[in-house]
């Protein structure tokens, strides 16, 4: 049966993801193309078009980084097809440097770029606002707040940026990305919407002289897109009264709830900005008419707050504004709750939430740790069995971040996509200290190469661990140019990563399975007493990659035979998830272990017997 | 219409999602203006997954004090999320426990039951625990572990819909070849709810 999300259903209502929304109002919109990197919370929209690729009417890659999804998606869009672009917050970082040139050079056939933002760092490393990026490249914004809205607005940010070939930004939030609600399905277009590439150097290439009235051209395409905001459906008051309340994003789901808990819902003027930049001015002013005191409710920076400030300063408006203040941080999400104190308090009545008994305070955390069987845990396990706490260790980003946390202690800084090479060259440099940088596969494609190029070239004393599984696991399984095989099936031309490094001037590369205890440490000692840049491959597939997308389960399991000091060391040096203490005994759980056999190699106490025996 | 707060808290693992778009598919197919929402990002790796159901509210979040019913499908995680429940709201949880690392390796101490139902007891009008591993396992898969607790928490009309639909639901929705044994997680959860 075909997915309901590529069906000409209109008026049908289906219980959707905001992703999986997002992924249809792009097919209401017309999408063509479709490029991404992928991280949380943006990863189901490119999951599901490539589950969906060989349905649909429409091209689908995953990108090797995010300023590549952005170019490939540009130049898809200067051919005139209506594309999407998907990353999380910090992907639009990588690729900012085409998105700042994009919007002046125009994309014709329309482009959008998904930002899925993070306030509260549920899965990132910081919780920048990109919505500075609207106003830093010139981009339209729309910012939904429900599943039907993320459909939605998908659909009409495509068909804004086709018809005026500004891209658009379309600003989600974990919240938002990760709600769940009922859609109603609109049409699928009948035609596809096409704008033939036509040769225009003026437009298309921003040599100084182009650039210079292109970025003029730029501003008056905002200024026109402005008058769009002014009347767009997605900005719209309701409700009436002496206090007025001006929301975007998921703070319009938490005024709306908390507008009705305090029995307000319509004594309370409300302007809800779904089309949220360019900030539309008049209405901002026709708004606040007749208002004694505004409050703005946006998340993390005071964006819509300064530049309201600034008008009325500009109209000779006065008016109490209220927005980011001890109720409501710059940092972190909103609730209900907050927004609720925040409306208690500019009506000058007392703040009060609701009751709860206290955080039971002091029980066993449950960090996220590697898998039963995971091939990083043997990597890191080795090498700090050769290296310890005499090296200092350069992580990146993926699930081998996992290993920071004792007993593996295997990170000591972190700082983006592809960094441990480059940052742990710089400090093993600056330091002359022993460094070991640490990337796994999908992100040493992603832009770990180039800093390994750099420590060849500035002859850094750096070992790079790569650690191969096969898969980028983090973010959900996806597929990468080294992978064997996706869920849809094989890939054709994996590009192996050993030759790569030896063709970036490597002396001194070996590939090996971390599994192999013995071997690998014997690489790592030998990688030890030499100098310069190093590569030690570690390659073995992801655990759960192996039985999701080729059913692989391995026939025997772990089990110990007595529990002795060897037995608990290992217990506390390795820290498998299968294992379990069980007053001084300790026990493999035989469900969760995956057949690995690392720890009959650390300890003879471990033994191998045949599952459900 | 009620409004009502759901709030499910769970480890990776546990079906504690799946049973979180169970309760929410049910739910629409019943006419309800449904939201729903999910945090798990790390869920894969062992970590907590929290997520939320709510009727006839926009917000897919749920903050302290504010769930009308908590559903707990591990013990540890219950207690965790005791805060999140409203005081004379009510609590359906999974009496059996999934330890978490510090705890199998001897590092850290686990709850006990009755000290987890006592707590839950000072705050909540009704406390219902039951084995849902176990259960499960009685009814033939114990995959629907999750199931049992969902059938519990209907009987005592803790979500804003009956038995017929939920059934209903588990045929509609869940792989066919676990469709028994959910219906029979469903009834021995509701049987060990109204005992």
């Amino acid at each position: 049966m075909p997915s309901p999300l590529l069906a000409d259903t209109p008026g049908e209502t289906l219980l959707l993801l905001g992703n999986e929304a997002i992924v249809r109002g792009a097919l209401e919109g017309g999408v063509g193309f479709v490029s991404c990197y992928p991280g949380t919370p943006s990863s189901e929209v490119p999951d599901t078009f490539f589950r969906l690729s060989r349905e649909g009417d429409y091209i689908f890659e995953y990108s090797t980084n995010e300023k590549v999804a952005l170019e490939v998606g540009a130049g898809a869009a200067l051919a005139g097809v209506p594309t999407l672009v998907t990353m999380k917050h910090v992907g639009v970082n990588v690729a900012a440097d085409p998105l700042l040139t994009l919007s002046y050079i125009t994309a014709p056939g329309g482009l959008v770029l998904l930002s899925a933002d993070d306030p509260g760092c549920h899965s990132s490393q910081n919780e920048q606002d990109n919505r500075h990026y609207a106003r830093l490249a010139g981009l339209p914004c729309f910012e939904p707040a429900t599943a039907q809205e993320c459909k939605d607005m998908a659909r009409d940010a495509l068909h804004l940026a086709h018809r005026t070939g500004q891209p658009v930004l379309l600003r989600t939030t974990t919240r938002v990305n990760h709600v769940r609600g009922p859609v109603k399905l609109g049409n699928l277009p009948a035609e596809k919407a096409r704008k033939p590439f036509v040769r225009n150097l003026q437009q298309y290439v921003p040599i100084p002289a182009h650039s210079r009235v292109q970025h003029r051209q730029l501003l008056d395409r905002m200024a026109a897109i402005r008058q769009e905001a002014e009347r767009s459906r997605w900005n719209k008051v309701s409700g009436q009264g002496e206090l007025g309340v001006i929301a975007s994003g998921i703070c319009r789901c938490y005024l709306s709830d908390a507008l009705f808990e305090e029995g307000l819902t319509g004594q309370v003027k409300v302007l809800d900005l779904g089309f949220s930049y360019p900030m539309p001015d008049a209405l901002l002013l026709e708004f606040v008419k007749d208002l004694k005191t505004v409050l703005v409710l946006e998340e993390l920076d005071p964006l819509v707050e300064e530049h309201l400030r600034a008008l009325l300063q500009r109209k000779g408006v006065s008016l109490e504004v209220l927005g980011k203040s001890e109720t409501l941080p710059v940092w972190g999400e909103y609730s209900t709750d907050m927004v609720r104190q925040a409306i208690r308090q500019a009506q000058g009545r007392q703040a009060r939430g609701p009751e709860h008994c206290a955080p039971e305070q002091g029980l066993a955390m449950r960090p996220p740790n590697l898998c039963a069987g995971c091939s990083h845990r043997a990597s890191y396990f080795t090498v700090r069995e050769v290296y310890g706490d005499e090296a200092f260790y350069s992580s990146d980003i993926g699930c081998y971040t996992l290993g920071l946390l004792p007993p593996l202690s295997a990170a000591d800084f972190l700082l983006c996509m592809g960094a441990s090479i480059s940052t742990g060259s710089g400090f093993a440099t600056a330091s002359g200290k022993t460094t070991v940088a640490f990337i796994g596969d999908s992100t040493f494609f992603h832009s770990g190469i180039t800093g390994l190029i750099n420590a060849v070239y500035n002859r850094h004393n750096i070992l790079l661990v790569i650690l191969d599984n096969r898969t980028t696991a983090m973010t959900g399984h996806q597929p990468h140019p080294g992978v064997d095989h996706t869920v849809i099936g094989p890939n054709e031309r994996p590009i192996e990563i050993e030759p790569l490094v030896r063709a970036c001037g490597v002396e001194h590369v070996k590939s090996l399975s971390p599994l192999n205890h013995k071997a690998t440490k014997k690489a790592l000692e030998e990688m030890k007493a030499l100098s310069g840049p190093r590569v030690l491959i570690l390659r073995d597939p992801c655990v759960i990659h192996e039985r999701r997308v080729n059913g692989k389960v391995k026939p025997q399991a772990a089990t110990v035979a007595e529990t002795t000091e060897g037995c608990l060391d290992v217990l506390g040096s390795l820290a498998c998830p299968a294992f379990l203490k069980e007053g001084d005994a300790v026990r493999v759980d035989e469900e969760m272990c995956s057949g690995c056999m690392y720890c009959l190699q650390l300890d003879k106490s471990f033994k191998a017997k045949k599952r459900g025996a | 219409m009620q409004r009502t707060r759901i709030f499910f808290t769970g480890v990776g693992g546990q079906g504690t999602l799946t049973a979180t778009k169970l309760v929410s598919l049910t739910a629409l197919d019943e006419g309800l203006p449904v939201t729903s929402g999910e945090i798990h990002g790390m869920a894969q790796r062992g970590g907590v997954v929290e997520s939320t159901v709510l009727i006839g509210y926009l917000s897919p979040k749920i903050t302290h004090g504010e769930a009308d019913v908590l559903l707990g499908f591990e013990l540890l995680e219950t207690l965790r999320a005791l805060c999140y429940l409203k005081p004379g709201g009510r609590l359906v949880g999974n009496s059996e426990s999934l330890p978490p690392l510090s705890v199998a390796t001897g590092k850290a101490a686990y709850p006990s039951l009755e000290s987890v139902e006592a707590k839950a007891k000072a705050v909540a009008s009704t406390v219902l625990f039951l084995p849902c591993r176990t259960l499960a396992q009685q009814a033939g898969a114990a995959q629907s572990a999750n199931t049992v607790l969902l059938g519990a928490a209907c009987a005592i009309k803790a979500l804003p819909f009956g038995m017929e639909a939920l059934e209903r639901s588990v045929r509609k929705y869940l792989k066919p070849a676990l469709a028994e044994a959910n219906l029979k997680a469903l009834e021995l959860g509701a049987k060990a709810a109204l005992r």
